[in-house]
């Protein structure tokens, strides 16, 4: 099983490494940080919570367009190209097809995240002389939930293209961030341990105040990327393998 | 399944029909195809333009969703993925990630396929060198030509060294020499015991290299079996024979169809039952018989005259 996933995941590796797309987002990026210092909010002795929590931000959008740039695309291309006729026809499954491609993607949002935080590390210790480990925890939140994000946008991918795919996983990380507006406060109380929140991934107070995300919650966070990857995965697989080549 | 009955590959009432979007009528693309291919040889399949090879094809290696039918590939159910582990496929184009050097592209289905990593090196080495592309495993594909990328589909499909191989079209785009390559590849991996199913516009190659036939029209089997008791035109014997002058002796004449002469050589055929008889004929009229063989057929003119009697039954993909 791993024998087939890990080439898969590696192939995903090796063609996104090769996109200029990582390497100008992750650029413009760290571009963006560098300018955080001259934001119009900067001052009144919070300068570093400023920082840590527009760092979180960038690191956020960063992730996301690097999410959705490499999950909306892998699959469609793959299938439009025929490229995946030599994969089925070896004998892999078409969910550690799936798999395969989704981890290849985590991995390489993961690179990325945790080269853009060593960036944003740098600039803290040359500006601040802290280190700001807490942006550890941040980039940590960002990477699971943009592992949701990849999972649920491969699931999409595997019966349709590109554009559906973006706009789907933008609305569904509009919605997984507005329990509250969309529910309506105690209005629909019953509803709420089944709305698929993505809150669980908000962790910028406690990073951009300094007092860090608890060890308990950082395994709260595993758990629920664990279920939403594994869900949005489980119906992507079995979208799927219905689907003609 | 296959086991009991001897069969490499069998495929038992095959069916695809395409849902429509709403309001289009629905389509069979196959319609209960059964395909027998007995182990080490080469079986070719046939058809022209939307007969359903490729469907059948797909739905053999897990590609489309069967409507119906087993496929089983070496006693396994080949549209689950276990049942493919042992075979090669080659798409009628071969497909491969445009940014891959070629060594990288046959390390990456070396993996798929389950190929021991010290043996990855060794094979695509060997592979490279017997499909004539030796020297350009450093090459990113996007440099390969159309042919090249041909040949690199059949190393990819020998890579993890399969027990059956499916080739879809696979001298399509090669010059002379490589087609020519290609039927020698399809004979030795014959030799060495591997399953060919070779699906083929190429009735010249298909007739050179193949066992038996499975001629698919419309969505339907129009004919199969051993490709010379296909070809033979059933009652005719065709001879050969030189020394017998200018003009065919009356004796013969009378029993001669299709007459031919040329150098010297006259060709001509008999009824079955009249072959001794007229070999006695050529003996009493002084001259010898070179050759003695049944009637065969051109493939090409079984295949064309196959098409039109079976035409109009159905709509094939």
């Amino acid at each position: 099983m791993m024998s087939r996933i890990i080439p898969i995941a590696t192939a995903v590796v090796a063609d996104s490494l090769r996109r200029k797309v990582v390497y100008i987002v992750l650029v413009f990026a760290a571009f963006l940080a560098l300018a955080i210092p001259a934001l119009p909010s900067y001052g009144l002795g919070v300068e570093d919570a400023v920082f840590r929590e527009v760092a979180l931000a960038l690191s956020f959008v960063t992730a996301l367009v690097l999410t959705l740039s490499l999950a909306a695309n892998r699959v469609p291309a793959e299938v439009e190209r025929r490229t995946v006729y030599n994969v089925i026809a070896k004998g892999v499954g078409r969910w550690e097809y799936l798999v395969g491609t989704w981890l290849g993607i985590l991995i390489v949002t993961g690179g990325a995240i945790a080269a853009f935080t060593v960036v944003e590390q740098v600039i803290a210790l040359v500006k601040y002389r802290d280190a700001m480990w807490q942006l550890w925890q941040g980039a940590l939140a960002v990477w699971l939930e943009m592992g949701v994000l990849a999972a649920f946008a491969v699931a999409v991918s595997a019966i349709t293209g590109p554009v559906v795919v973006v706009t789907a996983s933008l609305a569904a990380l509009f919605a997984g961030h507005s329990r509250s507006t969309l529910l309506g406060g105690e209005g629909a109380l019953g509803l709420r341990p089944f709305y698929p929140s993505l809150d669980a991934f908000n962790v910028v107070n406690p990073v951009a105040h300094g007092s860090g995300v608890p060890p308990l919650y950082i395994v709260s966070m595993l758990v629920v990327f664990l279920g939403f990857a594994a869900m949005s995965l489980a119906v992507g697989i079995a979208l799927f393998s219905r689907r003609d080549l | 399944m296959s086991e009991e009955n001897g069969s490499a590959i069998l495929i038992r009432g095959a069916r695809k029909r395409y849902k429509p979007i709403v309001g289009a009528p629905q389509r069979d693309a196959v319609r209960g195809v059964d395909i027998s291919v007995a182990p080490g040889t080469i079986h070719g399949l046939l058809g022209p333009n939307g007969a359903g090879k490729t469907t059948t094809i797909k739905m053999l290696l897990g590609l489309v969703r069967p409507t119906a039918g087993e496929f089983t590939i070496l006693g396994e159910d080949s549209t689950q993925p276990a049942g493919r582990r042992n075979v090669g496929f080659m798409p009628e184009q071969p497909y491969f990630p445009q940014h891959l050097r070629a060594a990288q592209a046959l390390k990456l289905y070396a993996q798929l396929g389950g190929v021991p990593k010290d043996q990855i090196a060794a094979r695509t080495s060997r592979l490279m060198e017997r499909v004539g592309l030796q020297g350009r495993e450093k090459t990113t594909l996007d440099a390969f030509s159309r042919g090249m990328l041909q040949r690199l589909g059949i190393a990819q499909a020998l890579i993890n060294e399969p027990t059956v191989v499916v080739l879809d079209e696979p001298a399509s785009g090669l010059d002379p020499v490589g087609q020519r390559d290609i039927r020698n590849l399809m004979l030795e991996l014959r030799d060495s015991g591997v399953t060919v199913l070779l699906s083929s516009h190429q009735l010249s190659e298909v007739e050179a290299v193949c066992d038996d036939v499975t001629i698919m029209n419309a969505g339907v089997v129009a004919a199969e079996g051993d490709l010379d008791m296909l070809l033979n035109v059933e009652g005719r014997t065709s001879i050969r024979a030189r020394g017998l002058g200018d003009t065919l002796p009356a004796s013969i004449a009378s029993e001669a169809t299709s007459v031919a002469a040329s150098g010297g050589v006259w060709v001509f055929s008999v009824a079955d039952g009249a072959v001794r008889r007229t070999v006695d004929a050529v003996d009493d009229a002084g001259g010898q018989v070179v050759s003695v063989a049944p009637v065969r057929d051109s493939l090409e003119d079984y295949f064309a005259r196959l098409l039109v009697s079976t035409s109009g039954e159905g709509d094939g993909r």
